[in-house]
């Protein structure tokens, strides 16, 4: 279930605890990421990417995956705070959001965390870099974790995708 | 349900691998012999390290060549090999110089469309209209 006040699903029935929402956790830039884990149908290795011409920057490249090309979105250029690196070992999650299917390309991989509702704060003020695609903030035994609107992140990458002859290198 | 053979030709701008068309492609030769305004040497293929062959193509009845470093050769694939880009690719490259990827030993290649790639060079080097 949706809630619009919170900006991320709560499960209310099959979860630890009635009021935990699940969420799936990502290491990015450094810190703990999370977003709604309906999200996330798998997590793959990253594969050698291919770069495509005129791809913006959080575009980084494609891969197969049993046979699906999938675009890797890197957050981290996105948000112009650098690139993940991509190596042998890199891992990303597999999101889907309304039409796009993209992988999440991380510098490693948590899992499921449930954190109870009443836990996740309100996101900084703050609208610059990744705090523009917070939807909230919370504690759980490993710490801080930032709470991320995935659905609202992929559509703003769609929507800053530079214009036709741009990204000339 | 038929299955066509696409016929591909495979080449490289630095150190990434394109393929193009076989049938977009005019001939393919030396560049040494033409005129500086015919070439394309920057293009969203990246800038290629020699001058020395080039994918002649045509655009608007006037030859353009677009210069690359090695032109590797034919290959040719059957046609569900030739594929869309992913819905979100595409959404976010706006160049129709991308006509898709085609898998290659199962390894996605960008399908260039030389002919849109160079009319979308030519144009950015267009003066602005007054």
């Amino acid at each position: 279930m949706w809630d619009s006040r919170t900006g991320f699903a709560q499960r209310t029935e099959g979860g630890p605890r009635g009021q935990d929402a699940w969420f799936f956790s990502l290491r990015i830039l450094g810190g703990r990421y999370a977003f709604e884990a309906a999200l996330v149908t798998e997590v793959v290795r990253l594969g050698p990417l291919t770069r495509l011409p005129a791809a913006p920057s959080f575009l980084p490249g494609v891969f197969t995956h049993r046979g699906e090309v999938l675009p890797v979105l890197d957050i981290g250029q996105l948000v112009g705070q650098g690139s993940i690196p991509v190596r042998a070992s890199t891992r990303a999650a597999i999101v889907h959001c309304g039409p796009w299917k993209v992988a999440v390309v991380s510098e490693a991989v948590e899992g499921l965390v449930a954190i109870p509702r009443r836990a996740v704060e309100p996101p900084p003020a703050e609208s610059s870099g990744v705090a523009e695609f917070l939807a909230g903030v919370a504690q759980d035994r490993k710490g801080a974790v930032a709470i991320l609107d995935m659905p609202r992140l992929v559509e703003a990458a769609r929507a800053r995708a530079v214009p036709a002859g741009s990204a000339t290198p | 349900m038929s299955d066509e053979a696409a016929q591909l030709i495979l080449f490289q701008v630095a150190t990434s691998v394109f393929a193009t068309a076989v049938r977009d492609v005019v001939r393919i030769g030396s560049v040494r012999e033409i005129g500086a305004d015919e070439l394309v040497l920057d293009s969203a293929l990246g800038r290629p390290y020699s001058r020395e062959r080039g994918i002649v193509v045509t655009l608007d009845g006037a030859e353009r060549t677009l210069v690359v470093d090695r032109v590797l050769g034919t290959r040719s694939v059957p046609a569900h090999a030739v594929q869309p880009l992913p819905a979100f690719a595409a959404a976010c490259i706006r160049s129709g110089a991308l006509a898709g990827l085609v898998l290659v030993d199962d390894v996605p290649m960008p399908l260039v469309d030389i002919p849109n790639l160079v009319r979308e060079r030519v144009d950015r080097a267009a003066p602005p209209p007054p």
